[in-house]
């Protein structure tokens, strides 16, 4: 079964699915739709058969393909996932038929075509999925760069009035992140050099690396200014609020529902195993970031009067509560912030498509210009509660049991941490329930009155429905996620040392109860 | 009685091509009527450069020194000389695309009638060009060539006249706002001069400290009789002559004045193929003549690779014009080589290899960016302005894209061959322990990549002028050489792998 | 190292031809009028040459003074006459203080060079030519033999290849000067005689201005018969314009104008004294 080359498969799929979408005649805007949603709904398929060929208890890396690219440099062109990557192929398989879907009637700024849009959606996902997939750090990066080309003509192009300024802005954060990221990974490979023998950039092989500390946390702080840029984490985060509110919709929900999960990860699967000793030593400041953006996040949310900011505000606490899991060097808090990956994707993409739906209707980000909407489309108003819901992390939807989880494993290493980052749930709830109040009920006022406020269309339904199924479903059932991402953590973190031995197992059920 | 030296013809093969074509070009400039020099020169022109190209593969693989010393055949030099030989063919097809223009070239009808005569004017769409702009080309290639195949000090400054003059020549040639044209010919040619008078003082005062001007005999003798005061003063003196035709800051300005200027053809060649010789130049003296004391040069060439870097992207920053931008950002690239330069370390270090690969990918590159720009044009011919490209990718998606792919190359982002040249230029300098360089130059990449993102947003988001530029359709050498450069950047950057393996085969010097 | 004693005369000889060659250099950069810039080089070129004689290469001596101050540097003051020695260079500063600027580089520059060379050769043991040049075609042999057998030899590739620069410079030469015609863009003088009896009325050459004949500017056009001014003698270039003549002569000699003695005929305009001694 695994002789079939999935991730290969996935990444040249959406490549060239992407090609073909460009290289359709002028205004056949509808025949790139269709021809986006079907090889969309392909890799979604070829991910849940790559799923169903990856055995839980076997290898770490699973459905590997390699083949020498750079002979010179030591570079293969390797794929391979575990647990932790599968699970972010699932959610990309999942999100990128949904936004295709949600984008369909959207229009580009001054009557462009949107025939470019699918186009370059299907290459960002062939990107994503190269970035998750890749085993060979020479080939993450290569991904992590290029992923950056398709997001920023999304932005530039097809994003609101001041797209410009934000794609440039996101464009060039990214770009300084990986480049400084790009003079560690050189420097793994001249550590390699001397230590194999000869250059290789292959991670398996980098992980046995023995390097000196003082080199280690060079190479790590390269490493980690890259991602806490991408996730982002608090100081570095600035660019974020501009390319989330700029961005369509569509965009605005693979940035940050899937891009800035790259981060993260590349924490999780780089930053910890490459570099233990350096892990341990600037774990503490990265978990103070990490609470101080969960804070920051959240009362900055509170304070926006930008439907979309507010949400890439939300979304900055949650990547707080990521990373807060993941220093926190426990398999529950490891395991707690991989599914907290996945349901964020999951929470704040339905979030974003819901407040898009009420930006297409209204016409306006400002939430001031909204009041009522329950009066006058009750079924939207309802997706927005429970999205919002999903968002603060209410028992029942799927983030209760990661952030649950984060917390569950983050208090017997880190308590002082974990209890400030209490404070951010109660923050959370405030923002949320805040906009819901404001927007959601009362009496239709605002923008609600002046325009035509119909329902959720049919379409809009099947946007929304797959995600709810999934917002409903992780939260009362995480096991299946759960079981393909426990072992790689425990993987990771006995990389780094610390005691893998737990009962993930069980405190997964109790999560989920 | 003299004994004749000992002269290697095949070894001499690509020269006698190149200097032949351009002696050709010359009789024909002279004998041959009007309406057949044109498609005669073109011609001769790409005979001499392929087949000078041809020449140096079919001598791949040699190693020695010939013409009583004065000549090195080694791996380095012919890679070099065949980048410079098939840019400069690439160069040759852009000076003769006559389909863009309304004017019928980019080159001048009559060089000698005063600008904005009345005659002048009758001259702009005249269907006659000054056809000596192509022997003089192959006479440029020719002295490249020789410029990184010298062995010799003496040679290496005839070799860099002969490339120096025909250049200052054709850069004063442009058909369309001449007198800017000819300000640049005049500027190149006095800080052109200025240099060449430094390597010359340099060359003389290495010779009285080493008696010698063979770089194997300064080798010997730095070697046996350590560097003194005058050695090291002649070394530095040779450096500044050789970092100024490498445009690297700070002896680059020139550079700016003289790509805006010149005909943009000729400044393609200028960026791609005098970059090629005067690295090549570099290369040879240090590490050949001076591989033995590196530290000589090592701090010198560090601190010059720093500054070019800052300068060349942070200038390029503030640029309003598309060929100025490209200007500093060849500034900025002079910086990124010099990192390249820096990583040549005696038989471990992949400096030599990295650099040599580097300036194939920049060559080409640079070559397809410049082609580009003589594509976007309004009434009074290109339109460089950076404000006139606004909305481009409306009116031609193809041109923006490729000007976008080429820029990104530029930038250095992953696929392209500009990522994989900067991988490798920086992989060379942190090998040698040289990491701060190499942070400073990935940071000054990302400020560079600013001043690409700032046209590709431009070309992408920008709503169309009314009366913006329109995009000629490029004749057929024009469409050869945008097909050959973004081929070649594509590839290069998804599959280097065997022109790498090339460019590390090839990383010998003899001497 | 075997060094050799310099003698006095060489001695001498340096210090008064080295200011000599520094002078003319600098005098050449400095002077405003191209002809003395060029007979400035002159002088540094023939200090030169005496220095290369007095090095123990004649030949060499011998080539910079023919070549270079004989040939090219006559060339030099043949195309200045020619083009007009006046032509001077505009002294206006475009960028403020760059003057001041350049100079206190350069002469700091200078300096720097200056005085690591010094350092650098201090005590430097003179070796000679013959220590320099020794063995077979060397200063043994003669300086020429020496000259020529390097050149055939060793330098037998820069020596070939400098013809390409050679040629690049006559070429470029013809480039920048040459304005070649068109075919067919000058007529010959037939073709303008034929085309002058066919197309014009006036066949013959037109009439004169009248220089001398009433004024002595050559806007004054020339009479007809009845006085009037000849159109056809306006000269070309030249706007036509009211000159101070002088009055018209009285061919009846009436004596109604008291002065006329003075004005009289053609020969008053030039400057007879006729009138006063009659």
């Amino acid at each position: 079964m695994s002789e079939f080359p999935w991730l290969l498969t996935m990444i040249v799929v959406p490549a060239v699915g992407g090609a073909a979408v460009a290289a359709l005649p002028k205004g056949r805007d509808a025949l790139a739709k269709q021809a986006a949603l079907a090889v969309s709904l392909l890799v979604l398929v070829l991910a849940v058969l790559a799923t169903v060929a990856f055995d839980t208890g076997g290898e770490r890396f699973q459905l590997t393909t390699s083949v020498s690219w750079i002979p010179s440099f030591g570079v293969d062109f390797a794929l391979g996932v575990d647990g932790i990557a599968l699970v972010m192929l699932l959610l990309i398989g999942v999100l990128v038929p949904v936004v295709v879907v949600a984008s369909w009637r959207d229009t580009g700024p001054g009557g462009r075509s949107m025939k470019a849009y699918f186009a370059w959606l299907l290459v960002l996902e062939a990107m994503m999925v190269g970035v998750f997939a890749a085993t060979d750090v020479f080939l993450f990066y290569v991904f992590f760069e290029a992923m950056l080309v398709p997001m920023y003509f999304i932005i530039g192009s097809f994003g609101g009035p001041r797209r410009q300024y934000a794609a440039v802005k996101f464009f060039l954060y990214s770009l300084l992140g990986g480049l400084v990221m790009l003079a560690s990974v050189i420097g793994l490979y001249v550590v390699s050099t001397s230590q194999i023998g000869e250059g290789t950039f292959a991670f398996d092989a980098l992980r046995s690396l023995d390097i000196d500390p003082g080199v280690q946390k060079l190479l790590f702080l390269g490493f980690f200014v890259a991602f806490a840029i991408k996730a982002p984490l608090v100081p570095f985060h600035t660019w974020l609020p501009d390319s989330g509110a700029e961005a369509p919709v569509g965009g605005a929900v693979l940035l940050v529902g899937v891009l800035d999960k790259v981060g993260t990860f590349g924490f999780i699967r780089y930053c910890l195993p490459l570099f233990p000793d350096a892990s341990r030593t600037f774990a503490p400041w990265i978990l103070g970031l990490a609470v101080a953006g969960i804070l920051y996040g959240a009362l900055l949310a509170m304070g926006q009067s930008d439907m979309k900011r507010l949400v890439t505000y939300t979304s900055i606490a949650h990547f707080g509560f990521i990373a807060l899991g993941i220093f926190a060097f426990t398999a529950e808090g490891g395991s707690g912030a991989v599914l907290y990956m996945v349901n964020h994707g999951i929470s704040t993409g339905i979030l974003f498509l819901v407040v898009g739906m009420v930006i297409t209707r209204g016409g306006s980000r400002s939430i001031a210009d909204y009041g009522g909407i329950g009066k006058k489309a009750p079924v939207l108003a309802g997706v927005f509660l429970v999205a919002g819901l999903s968002s603060l992390a209410l028992p029942g939807t799927n983030s209760f049991v990661s952030e649950f989880l984060v917390l569950l494993g983050s208090f017997p290493t880190r308590p002082v941490f974990t209890i400030v980052a209490t404070v951010g749930i109660v923050l959370a709830a405030l923002y949320v329930l805040l906009l819901i109040q404001r927007a959601v009920h009362g009496p239709a006022r605002g923008l609600v009155t002046e325009q035509p406020f119909p329902d959720l269309r049919r379409r809009e339904l099947v946007v929304v429905a797959p995600l709810l199924a999934l917002v409903i479903g992780l939260g009362v059932y995480p096991q299946p996620l759960l079981d393909l991402i426990n072992p790689a953590v425990a993987a990771t973190m006995g990389d780094i040392g610390s005691d893998p031995a737990g009962t993930q197992p069980a405190t997964a059920e109790q999560g989920a109860n | 009685m003299i004994e004749a030296p000992d002269l290697s013809l095949s070894a001499l093969s690509p020269f006698l091509f190149v200097f032949g074509a351009a002696l050709v070009g010359v009789l024909v400039e002279s004998f041959a009527p009007r309406h057949v020099r044109q498609p005669t020169q073109v011609a001769l022109a790409l005979v001499g450069t392929v087949g000078g190209f041809a020449c140096t593969l079919l001598l791949a693989g040699r190693g020695e020194v010939t013409a009583a010393g004065a000549l090195a055949v080694d791996g380095a030099g012919l890679f070099l000389q065949a980048t410079i030989a098939g840019l400069g063919a690439l160069s040759v097809l852009l000076f003769a695309e006559r389909a863009l223009d309304p004017a019928r070239s980019a080159f001048v009808a009559s060089a000698a009638v005063p600008a904005g005569s009345p005659r002048d004017r009758e001259l702009l769409t005249d269907e006659r060009v000054q056809t000596e702009v192509y022997p003089l080309a192959t006479f440029a290639v020719g002295g490249m060539m020789l410029f990184v195949a010298a062995n010799d000090l003496l040679v290496m400054f005839i070799a860099l006249e002969v490339l120096s003059l025909p250049l200052y020549l054709i850069c004063g040639l442009s058909r369309r706002r001449r007198l800017l044209s000819q300000e640049a010919a005049v500027k190149y040619f006095l800080l052109g001069a200025f240099a060449s008078a430094f390597f010359l003082y340099g060359l003389a005062l290495v010779y009285g400290a080493t008696g010698t001007v063979q770089l194997a005999g300064i080798r010997q003798s730095v070697t046996d009789d350590g560097t003194g005061t005058l050695l090291v003063l002649g070394l530095g003196l040779l450096v500044v002559g050789l970092m100024f035709k490498a445009s690297v800051a700070p002896f680059h300005t020139w550079t700016p004045d003289v790509y805006q200027g010149a005909p943009t053809p000729v400044t393609a060649f200028m960026a791609a193929c005098t970059k090629v010789a005067a690295f090549g130049a570099i290369l040879r003296l240090l590490y050949v003549a001076f591989g033995t004391a590196d530290w000589t040069w090592r701090p010198l060439v560090y601190g010059i690779a720093i500054v070019s870097m800052v300068v060349g992207a942070v200038l390029g920053l503030t640029q309003t014009d598309v060929k100025r931008m490209l200007a500093y950002s060849s500034i900025a690239h002079a910086g990124f080589l010099l990192t390249g330069v820096i990583g040549l370390d005696a038989g471990t270090g992949s400096g030599l290899a990295a650099t040599l690969f580097y300036l194939l990918a920049y060559g080409l590159t640079t070559v397809g960016a410049f082609a580009v720009v003589t594509l976007v044009r309004d009434g009074d011919g290109e339109a460089t302005a950076l404000a006139q490209w606004a909305g481009l990718a409306r009116r031609s998606p193809l041109t923006a894209a490729i000007m976008t792919f080429l820029l990104l190359a530029l930038a250095g982002i992953p696929l392209t061959s500009g990522f994989t040249g900067k991988f490798a230029v920086f992989r060379a300098a942190i090998e040698v322990g040289a990491w701060p360089l190499a942070v400073v130059a990935l940071v000054t990449s990302a400020v560079a990549g600013f001043f690409y993102l700032r046209l590709v947003v431009l070309m992408y988001f920008s709503e169309p002028a009314e009366d913006g530029p329109s995009v000629g359709v490029p004749g057929l050498p024009t469409t050869i050489v945008l097909a050959v450069t973004v081929a070649a950047t594509l590839v290069l950057g998804v599959v280097p792998g065997s022109v790498l393996d090339l460019a590390d085969g090839a990383a010998r010097l003899v001497g | 190292m075997g060094g050799i004693e310099i003698g006095t005369a060489e001695t001498v000889v340096f210090w008064v031809l080295g200011p000599i060659a520094l002078a003319g250099a600098l005098g050449m950069v400095l002077a405003r009028n191209a002809v003395h810039s060029a007979l400035f080089l002159v002088n540094t070129m023939l200090a030169l040459g005496v220095f290369y004689v007095v090095q123990e290469a004649p030949f060499l001596g011998a080539v910079q003074i023919i070549v270079y101050t004989g040939a090219i540097m006559i060339l030099f003051l043949f195309v200045l006459m020619l083009v007009g020695r006046d032509s001077s260079d505009s002294v206006v500063e475009t960028l403020r203080g760059q003057r001041v600027a350049a100079t206190v580089l350069g002469i700091g520059f200078a300096g720097l060079v200056g005085a690591g060379i010094a350092r650098a050769t201090e005590g430097m043991v003179v070796t000679g030519l013959e220590g320099v040049q020794g063995g077979e075609g060397g200063a043994a042999d003669g300086n020429i033999e020496a000259i020529a057998g390097l050149l055939f030899t060793r330098y037998l590739l820069a020596f070939e290849v400098t013809s390409a620069l050679l040629i690049t410079a006559a070429v470029g030469a013809m480039v920048l000067a040459h304005i070649e015609r068109e075919p067919g863009s000058r007529l010959t003088q037939k073709e303008r005689s034929r085309a002058r009896f066919l197309t014009s009325d006036h066949p013959q050459t037109l009439p004169g201005p009248g220089v001398y004949a009433r004024a002595n500017s050559i806007a004054a056009p020339g009479r007809l018969p009845d006085g009037s001014p000849a159109e056809a003698s306006y000269a070309t270039g030249v706007e036509p314009q009211v000159v101070e003549e002088l009055p018209p002569g009285d061919p009846a000699g009436d004596g109604r104008d008291p002065g006329a003695g003075r004005g009289h005929g053609p020969d008053a305009a030039l400057g007879t004294t006729r009138g006063v001694t009659r």
